[in-house]
């Protein structure tokens, strides 16, 4: 087996290669699925994911556990004022590497679908859609860390693809330390975007923000850290939401522009809806 | 229809970051499939104070501190490389000769591969460590060179390749890199960069290739110190040493193939257990297999089939007709194998001369008898499954050395002579035996062929001039493997910050004084040996307004200073108990914890962690509680101290009345425990007195008893027992608790035969509270010591007490068999045991002070914790045990002294005499007895040595006897231990 997280200090080296302040490759597609409103796969490292969005529509026959819903900002369900966001999270089987199967209720799932509804809500202008739904149901490809923070990347980019209202884009990572709590190290480098062994052995957060500006909309930390660290862990954090945003942003402006050039929209109509320069 | 294909040319990375994908399985019980991704890049220094370039893109970290180069500039040349070099060293030459990597005499600017790195991290956590502690040091200069993330130097595994040969192929490459990358340096000289190799294949490519390098044992003959450290090369790790073997039979019969042995232990035909050599005869061995009541006798060296004390071997049992008693002889490698020739021919028959005669006399013996009832089975050794090899000190038998070969520089093979007896002379090839003779030295065993009498080892390290004090001490350390380094910055670290100016705080507010009850106004006191500066306990004692009275125990909380699993953590589970020597003392726990800040040292406030009950003036239990507490203890006593205290009437204050009720209550406690059955054993203690300015050993005193000592062992008994209780009741599958199994009864069937046979008295041992009764039965109305004797031989026959986590037994497996307590554990002495750490934590956790920290929750973690610590415990008390045999011995130097000793065992051909003053006990031979040799007559039935010749007397075993003991040195092999002659037998 390969070296362990300890070993970071020998030469600013994380287990992958990577410096304590770099992100892992992120590739990411919109319009995956034609039949969709709106859909989009994306992978942080090997973390990869697809999501499929259909709605605003009419609201179905509710469901026993309806996923994660989160009335746009904790609107009261059937009051119907605003769009609910329904989120739906499927993990395969072969997604691991212990290959466990996950239940549709599992509590992990269902806290993950909450958050990313929640996330979503804070953006999506819901209010413009009274007795509607969104539903965004996402599927797990394959997990190697920082799988909240790629699930709320690719909800982001599908709800672009669906053409539904945003204030800006959502865009998530995570940020972690180079030792653990035990070993409470002063000196200990943040560092960005988790893999799933730094997960691990490591303490860790995610954080999501709004567009370009410093507005964290999801903050998750289940590990424990020192206070003293969390500033520093956050910091870079919220600086990798940053650098997401941008690789979302030239996603989308780089299929808005494929589009054009291959006419699925028509030139000269809606050129300035889509915003393409 | 979009594709979802991905297109990797798209990277969104800066230039320097290349990324790529690979496969790496692994087979852990389950196939897994592991996909890692690796992100390649050229940002990598290579770490040399020459490179201009790799400083400018040298990476920073969040600080934005550059790394420092570690490389010197002007390494050090060898006669091949004048221009200077930089190691290289593949994964076997770090797993075969990590003792030369860490010489301070060569041995610097050496590049560690990351490819390497994680080969010796899988191959031996240990020596991981080790080459991880070299890389932090800074004078060593070992830099760790991440090869598989940097662009030139990562190499795929190619198809039908193997790993080893992928991850050598890694490493010819990255020596290649470097060389070029050096060149490009334009420095006046370029040093070389040698990979150190042992393995011919990789060698030959390398040269092949064009790079520079040496097998290991090329390397260190290019050192100017070459020699020396040619002898720290393992044997078996170098072609070129190695002798070819020599034609002609093997000596030994060869080991059975592992499947073999296992569907043989697995069909109940041949049976697994640890060898064990017996202290009083090298040739004879036992091993406890659980198909049989009695251990299996190994008798002989062909029988034997170089196994060694500790080897987990497998046997099988021999026909009938060839099982045998027990030796009763005594037979010692020194004295039969003395004359051997190291370098001799091995064609010689596997048994000597010597060795066949002693056995003859034993064959002999067992055919005259008719008795066939006494005969135990025997076996043979078929195979080893696991090596209990360590690190062996010893010296070099002077008479195995010849004379020539101690002026020149000639590689010669000589005998070393191992401390432990129990342990087989080791071959050993050195050239530097005119340095090494007379010195305590470090040895490692590497094999042991099948042609070959003795195993073969390999010089290690040298610890000093034989029977100095700073050699011996270390010595004993690496015997019983104590951890004696001084604590590393890292476990430092971990102390407070004030240092000794740690107070407790003054506000109560304090997170510090969380859930803390303050009693600082109790009358609490510390009772100790003399100069005891790691006060673990005190006590106080007060009454209560409704008669009953209130006693507490406060124990130091040294959990509120070392947090689970930092590195002082770390380091105390790893060293699990303060080591005790006559003129030293191992700690635990760095100074400042064990002596200051958790020490309950008087006048000054203290967080402790207190047990606090309600007794009724019977010394009943009314009600206990646990708390975690701050105290201030009015006095730190000695033993004695407190006795005069006590003692003396006029004094009336309130802490020596408190001390008084202690002490009451105490007698009662100890009566209840004696009524439910708890044993008084005994083992002779002695105490070494030393010249306070010299340290030299000056007198040999036993210790005496005080009733103040038994104060404090009660109250500690209870203490120990209270939380045993409370822990359990909280984690009724983690709880960590210490039993001691009731013996088998077959122990004690020779010691009850002897009483019986020499004394009539009868020794039951049906339960605990019947050997303690027929124990305190066995007097002798003329000898008043006879009940003691009885006494250590009795404990001689126990189990030892051990540490387990209380998930992995049944409730009634608990018992603490020499305390007749159901239910017991270790609470409190946490400075010095790591135990009892444990149980603070859980204690803690139990009423609810702190959170359950998982590692004293997880019960895999814990019983690995209990494996470690029984092993500790068991050496720090040889170790101890050991130091003062020595001092004893430096005692007696120069002085004869004529005392009274009892004979403890004997022989057809000997026998033990202990003496009480001293604690010792040695073998008194018939050759000792007078010149020459006198005949003997051995009375196996009554135990009697009957002499005749040169010398006629009648030994018989509980005897008294007068002997004079010396200090003596044995000219032929340099072993110095104690000598008894035998003045009057009474
Ligand atoms: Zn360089």
């Amino acid at each position: 087996m390969p070296l362990d997280t300890s070993t970071y200090n020998l030469a600013l080296l994380r287990v992958d290669g990577r410096r304590w302040n770099e992100l892992r490759r992120v590739h990411a597609q919109i319009r995956t699925q034609a039949a969709a409103d709106g859909s989009s796969y994306l992978e942080m490292g090997h973390t990869k994911v697809m999501c499929v969005v259909t709605g605003p529509s009419e609201p179905g026959p509710r469901r026993g556990t309806g996923g994660g819903g989160a009335g746009g900002g904790g609107a009261a369900a059937g009051a119907g004022a605003k769009a609910e966001v329904v989120v739906s999270i499927v993990i395969a089987g072969f997604s691991s590497v212990d290959r466990k199967r996950h239940g549709r209720g599992d509590k992990r799932t269902l806290e993950l679908q909450s958050t990313v509804a929640n996330a979503l809500a804070a953006s999506l202008h819901t209010h413009l859609f009274p007795h509607s739904q969104v539903n965004i149901s996402l599927h797990v490809l394959s997990q190697d860390g920082s799988l909240l923070a790629a699930l709320i990347n690719a909800a982001t980019l599908a709800c672009v693809d669906a053409g539904i209202p945003m204030t800006d884009y959502v865009a998530a990572c995570t940020a972690g330390s180079t030792s653990t709590y035990a070993a409470n190290d002063e000196g200990a480098d943040p560092l960005l975007d988790l893999n799933h062994q730094e997960e691990q052995e490591l303490p860790g957060l995610t954080v999501a923000t709004l567009g370009e500006s410093d507005r964290v909309v999801v903050l998750v930390c289940e590990s424990r850290v020192q206070v003293s660290r969390l500033e520093g862990m956050l910091a870079v954090g919220v600086d990798g939401c940053k650098q997401v945003r941008e690789i979302l942003d030239r996603v989308v402006r780089e299929k808005g522009r494929r589009m054009v050039q291959e006419g699925t929209v028509e030139k000269g109509i809606g050129l300035n809806e889509m915003d393409v320069d | 229809m979009a594709s979802l294909k991905r297109s990797l040319d798209s990277d969104p990375f800066s230039a320097n970051i290349s990324s790529k994908v690979y496969v790496r399985s692994t087979k852990s019980g389950k196939v897994q499939k592991i996909v890692r991704e690796v992100y390649l890049r050229q940002d990598i220094p290579c770490s040399s104070r020459l490179c201009q370039t790799c400083i400018k893109t040298a990476p920073r970290d969040a600080a934005g501190r550059p790394t420092t180069f570690v490389l010197s500039e002007a390494p050090a040349g060898t006669s091949v490389f004048p221009q200077g070099h930089y190691l290289v060293p593949d994964t076997n030459a770090f797993l075969t000769a990590m003792d030369l990597f860490e010489q301070s005499a060569a041995f610097y600017d050496v590049i560690v591969l990351q490819v390497v790195l994680e080969e010796v991290r899988n191959r031996s956590l240990p020596l991981y460590n080790r080459l991880i502690g070299l890389t932090k040091s800074e004078d060593k200069r070992f830099y760790v060179f991440f090869n598989e993330f940097r662009l030139e130097t990562h190499v795929a595994r190619q198809e039908g390749e193997s790993v080893n040969d992928r991850n050598d192929r890694a490493v010819r490459k990255a020596v290649a890199w470097y060389g070029q990358h050096l060149a490009r340096t334009k420095a006046k000289t370029v040093p070389a960069v040698v990979m150190l190799s042992n393995d011919r294949d990789n060698l030959r490519k390398a040269k092949q290739e064009g790079i520079s390098a040496c097998s290991l044992a090329e390397y260190v003959k290019q050192l100017r110190d070459g020699d020396r450290l040619l002898d720290m090369i393992p044997e078996s790790g170098d072609q070129g040493i190695v002798k070819e073997k020599r034609p002609g039979e093997p000596l030994y019969p060869e080991y059975f193939t592992m499947s073999k042995m296992m569907t043989g232990v697995k069909n109940g035909l041949l049976h697994q257990g640890i060898f064990n050599v017996s202290p009083y005869n090298y040739l004879e061995g036992s091993i406890r297999v659980p198909a049989f009541p009695k251990p299996l006798l190994i008798l002989g060296r062909e029988n034997i089939n170089r196994a060694i004390d500790g080897d987990l071997v497998v046997v099988e049992v021999l026909p009938k007709d060839q099982w045998k008693e027990p030796s009763t002889q005594v037979i010692e490698e020194d004295t039969i194998t003395k004359n051997e020739n190291p370098d001799a021919e091995e064609t010689a028959d596997l048994v000597s001369e010597k060795e066949r005669k002693a056995l003859q006399e034993e064959v002999k013996r067992t055919h005259n008898k008719t008795t066939e009832g006494h005969a135990q089975p025997t076996a043979k050794v078929v195979g080893v499954v696991k090596r209990n090899w360590r690190q062996y000190v010893g010296h070099i038998d002077q008479s195995s050395v010849s004379q020539s070969t101690q002026q020149g520089r000639k590689q010669d093979t000589v005998f070393v002579i191992p401390m432990d007896k129990k342990i087989p002379k080791i071959r050993l090839r050195t050239r530097q035996v005119a340095e090494l003779v007379g010195k305590r030295i470090l040895v490692a065993i590497d094999a042991w062929d099948r042609g070959s009498r003795h195993p073969i080892g390999h010089f290690v390290r040298c610890l000093g001039e034989l029977e100095t004090k700073a050699a011996e001490t270390e010595a004993l350390l690496l015997e019983y493997d104590v951890q004696y380094r001084p604590f590393p910055k890292t476990v430092l670290d971990c102390l407070p910050k004030e240092g000794h100016d740690w107070r407790v705080p003054e506000n109560m507010d304090d997170p510090g004084w969380r859930d803390r009850e303050d009693l600082r106004g109790l009358l609490i006191c510390s009772i100790d040996p003399i100069g005891c500066q790691d006060i673990d306990d005190a006590l106080h004692s007060r009454p209560l307004p409704n008669g009953n009275i209130e006693v507490g125990v406060h124990i130091a909380d040294v959990s509120h200073f070392v947090k689970p699993n930092n590195a002082m953590d770390t380091e105390a589970s790893i060293r699990g108990t303060t080591v005790y020597m006559v003129d030293k003392r191992i700690d635990m726990l760095p100074m400042l914890l064990g002596t200051d800040l958790c020490s309950l040292k008087p006048y000054v406030e203290r967080y402790a962690f207190s047990v606090l009950w309600e007794m009724t003036t019977d010394a009943d239990i009314v009600n206990v509680r646990f708390t975690k507490s701050v105290i201030k203890s009015r006095e730190a006593f000695s033993y004695e101290q407190a006795q005069l205290r006590v003692d003396d009437q006029s004094q009336q204050d309130e802490l020596t009345k408190s001390i008084r009720t202690l002490l009451a209550l105490s007698r009662k406690l100890k009566q209840k425990r004696l009524d439910a059955g708890a044993l008084s054993l005994s083992s002779p203690e002695v105490k070494v007195q030393m010249e306070s300015e010299t340290s030299d050993p000056i007198d040999v005193k036993t210790k005496e008893l005080l009733d103040t000592m038994s104060l404090v062992e009660e109250f500690m008994l209870l203490a120990n027992v209270s939380v045993a209780r409370k822990i359990y009741e909280a984690f009724p599958q983690t709880a960590i608790l210490r039993r001691h199994g009731a013996p088998p009864k077959t122990n004690f069937d020779e010691l009850a035969n002897q009483l019986r046979v020499k004394r009539g008295l009868n020794l039951s041992v049906e339960s605990s509270r019947a050997l303690a009764d027929s124990l305190d039965a066995c007097v002798d109305p003329k000898e008043p010591f006879f009940n003691t004797l009885a006494r250590i031989m009795a404990t001689r026959c126990m189990m030892a007490a051990e540490y387990f986590c209380s998930g992995t037994q049944a409730y009634p497996e608990f018992r603490h068999y020499g305390l007749a307590s159901e239910i017991y554990t270790h609470f409190t002495s946490p400075i010095r045991r790591y135990a009892d750490l444990v149980a603070h934590r859980q204690l803690a956790a139990a009423i609810g002070y702190e959170a359950v920290h998982p590692s004293v929750r997880s019960r895999g973690k814990l019983e690995a914790v209990c494996k470690n610590i029984n092993v500790r415990h068991r050496n720090a008390q040889l170790a101890g045990r050991a130091s003062i045999a020595y001092y004893v011995g430096q005692a007696l130097r120069g002085k004869a002294a004529e005392e009274d000793g009892f004979v403890l065992k004997i022989f057809s051909n000997g026998f033990v005499v202990l003496v009480p003053r001293f604690g010792i006990e040695a073998l008194i031979r018939l050759r000792d007895l007078g010149d020459p040799e006198p005949a003997a007559e051995y009375d196996a039935e009554t135990y009697t040595l009957k002499t005749s010749g040169s010398r006629e007397l009648t030994v018989e075993l509980f005897q008294k006897v007068r002997v004079k003991v010396t200090d003596q040195k044995d000219e032929a092999t340099g072993k110095r231990g104690v000598k008894m002659e035998l003045l009057s037998v009474y």
